[in-house]
């Protein structure tokens, strides 16, 4: 009986064994696709193992492609071309290219599984994105919800960008969130002091990042981020400058202003700083300092709710109208705006009705 | 039923914590695909569909946008108002696309009708007809978006 | 027994289909029914798997399980060669075809606990078909499975803007129809010769 007992389970487990190893063999020979080499702009070679996704393969090497959703194929944001090695277009990537774009050879980085020499181009900016360790240092309070954090970084020390780029950050766990998640906001520090990364984050009702910042986030805490991106940032040029911004719309323009203080900035700049109330504004100080140290700039908050503050004596209503009076010249003027997605949306069109058509924002809100 | 991984993946972002503080779920128990059946029931007694719908809150929404944050009255009838917020969600059902944020509140006065909704909403809505789980923050209940929106 | 394998094959899928008159292999069948792509992508993998195990279990059953007088393991032993090949037929599709393996998406693994491949290789052991035969069965029987799947998800497609009552939805219409459609296969069964 034993005996019989054992045959049996010896031939099963046997059987089970030999599948087993004949699935290890197929994974092997046919699933591995040993070292593959990733050649980007013509220039820069990586080694990487084959089998992973181009997205992760080039973020374990340190270049950190934009993506909104970690990778998962659903925001679109990790395109780049790829001319060489890809493999077909998956049914997975095609909602998201134009036609253009499939014409051109790009794909999405999140999609593709480096599984041969492949060869792509990426913006070069894209090569001074890194992901840091920083931990919290301090955290300001500008108004009754809205906080400046600042974020000493460890691990590379020191950040290189252009003042008025933005990071991502990412959140930790707490009671009522169950995941981490990653958020983009904008650097208030200027370039110059680049040890540091500081943000000013508003509380949003039902925000799992902001809720973690203003509730749960304590001195000394590790944080992790990426960065920098985007596309705000002063343009060179001798144009007139009207700076239009909201709530926490204020972090770039803080380091931006900081920045063009310290190289002693002649054009002319309007910054229009719009809140409903006395209540929301902040860092009028510093921007009033501003004024006195540059001689073309000017400083205007404007109050959409004046009943509530009857002491005030500013200007009062939405930016919008009153862009056509101050602006001087709009076709040399340059438009750069960051807040609310209604304020944006409305100004940006004040300003192309009035002739103003070099407009910069930051898509992510 | 079985679900697909896919499946396990969506009911898992609909709870708090997830993609929203507070969740897409309340306290309603049921799977998504429940919660669905029973108000795309609803709708369908209702008359109307779930891209009628999707499309009148986008009208709402694009017009109330103009609006810097404040109320407006549209079409003689209608206050509302968008608090927009700035950032982008991914929903919870993986469609394609960065949504805003932010919450839009509107008034039918002739019949004192509120309801609120998110960009959010919109999209899960014309895409799934997920109207959120009974006592969840933006549950939309049928017959108040039909009372609202339509009469 | 001396039947024609061709017989054999359309037997299976007509007059012994084995989802409509052995009611096997439903649950994937009631659930990925929703959809007439990912049914014909269903039915696709399953007449493979199908195909290739009744082969894979004849050889087994025959060569290794009979002359070890082991018979008895042979429910243990098909379950485990089923899932190590469907592993095996991903491995393959994905690195030959990235294509096809995405559109096959999540219903390969499934396929592993579908009852009807299962059933087939008993079936053909009980039987006491040649290999011949053996594998014009799994073959004629993933043929059937994906006759199947496609009509009642061709008809549920028809029936989606349609008024059901509250609770017919899903799985309760779904079963009414393949009661349905069962009882009209039954009509082929004057076709039969064997059995």
């Amino acid at each position: 009986m034993l005996g019989l007992i054992i045959v049996n389970v010896l031939v099963f487990a046997g059987i089970g064994g030999l599948l087993a190893l004949l699935l290890v063999l197929a994974d092997f020979f046919l699933a591995n696709y040993g070292d593959c080499l990733i050649e980007i702009n013509n220039k820069k070679k990586l080694t990487v193992k084959g089998g992973n996704s181009l997205l992760n393969s080039l973020s374990e090497n340190d270049i950190f492609i934009p993506s909104a959703c970690g990778g998962r194929g659903t925001c679109g944001l990790c395109k780049l071309q790829v001319s060489e090695g890809g493999g077909p277009l998956l049914p997975t990537e095609k909602p998201y290219l134009t036609a253009e774009e499939i014409s051109q050879n790009y794909r999405l980085s999140c999609q593709v599984k480096v599984k041969t020499d492949i060869s792509i181009s990426i913006p070069e900016e894209l090569f001074s994105i890194r992901k840091f360790k920083g931990v919290m240092e301090k955290m300001i309070d500008y108004t009754y919800d809205t906080k400046g954090v600042i974020i000493k970084l460890i691990e590379p020390k020191s950040i290189d960008f252009k003042a008025g780029q933005y990071i991502q950050l990412q959140s930790k766990k707490y009671p009522k969130a169950k995941q981490v998640v990653s958020r983009a906001y904008s650097m208030a520090n200027s370039p110059e002091n680049n040890d540091h990364v500081e943000l000013i984050i508003r509380r949003v009702p039902e925000g799992i990042m902001t809720t973690f910042i203003h509730d749960y986030c304590r001195k000394d805490d590790q944080l992790t981020l990426t960065g920098p991106y985007g596309d705000f940032y002063i343009r060179d040029s001798d144009a007139d400058m009207i700076f239009v911004a909201g709530g926490s719309g204020m972090a770039p323009f803080k380091g931006i202003m900081e920045e063009l203080c310290r190289k002693e900035c002649q054009r002319h700049i309007l910054f229009f700083f719009g809140a409903r109330t006395t209540k929301d504004l902040f860092l009028t100080a510093e921007m009033k300092e501003y004024e006195k140290k540059m001689a073309a700039f000017s400083y205007h908050p404007v109050i959409s709710q004046p009943e509530a503050s009857p002491d005030w004596k500013g200007l009062t209503g939405y930016i919008p109208p009153l862009l056509e009076k101050y602006v001087r010249d709009p076709a040399k003027t340059e438009g750069y705006l960051c807040g609310s997605p209604a304020l944006l949306a409305a100004t940006e069109k004040k300003m192309r009705e009035i002739g103003i058509d070099k407009i910069f924002y930051d898509s992510f809100g | 039923m079985k679900q697909t991984p896919e499946e396990v993946l969506i009911q898992e972002r609909l709870k708090p914590g997830a993609v929203t503080l507070d969740g897409f779920l309340g306290n309603d128990n049921r799977h998504y695909h429940d919660i669905i059946a029973e108000d795309l029931d609803k709708i369908k007694e209702l008359g109307i569909t779930k891209e009628e719908i999707a499309n009148r809150l986008d009208y709402f929404t694009d017009k109330a946008l103009m609006n810097y944050d404040e109320e407006a009255t549209i079409d003689g009838k209608y206050r509302v108002r968008y608090q927009t917020e700035r950032g982008k969600l991914i929903s919870p059902f993986k469609d394609k696309g960065l949504i805003p944020k932010g919450v839009i509140t509107l008034l039918n006065t002739e019949n004192s009708q509120q309801i609120c909704w998110t960009p959010l909403n919109i999209s899960m809505i014309r895409n799934h007809g997920f109207f959120e789980g009974k006592g969840a923050k933006h549950r939309l209940e049928p017959e108040m978006l039909f009372k609202a929106l339509f009469e | 027994m001396d039947i024609n394998p061709f017989v054999i094959f359309l037997a299976a899928i007509f007059t012994g289909n084995i989802l409509l008159t052995y009611f096997l292999g439903m649950c994937s069948y009631l659930s990925v029914s929703k959809e007439i792509e990912s049914s014909a992508g269903l039915g696709m993998a399953v007449f493979f798997v199908l195909t290739l195990t009744s082969a894979i279990n004849y050889l087994v059953y025959h060569y290794l399980l009979v002359p070890m007088d082991l018979v008895y393991l042979q429910y243990i032993v098909f379950i485990i060669v089923i899932a190590a090949f469907v592993q095996l037929t991903e491995i393959v599709i994905e690195r030959f075809s990235p294509v096809l393996y995405y559109s096959l998406g999540i219903f390969l693994p499934l396929i592993t606990v579908n009852c009807a491949i299962l059933g087939v290789s008993l079936f053909l052991i009980i039987r006491q078909y040649s290999f011949i035969q053996s594998v014009a069965y799994g073959a004629g029987s993933g043929i059937g499975w994906l006759v199947a799947i496609l009509a009642l998800a061709g008809i549920r497609n028809r029936l989606k803007e349609k008024y059901l009552p509250r609770g017919m939805n899903n799985a309760a219409i779904s079963l009414i129809i393949t009661g349905i459609m069962a009882l009209a296969f039954i009509g082929f069964s004057g076709v039969a010769i064997i059995q």
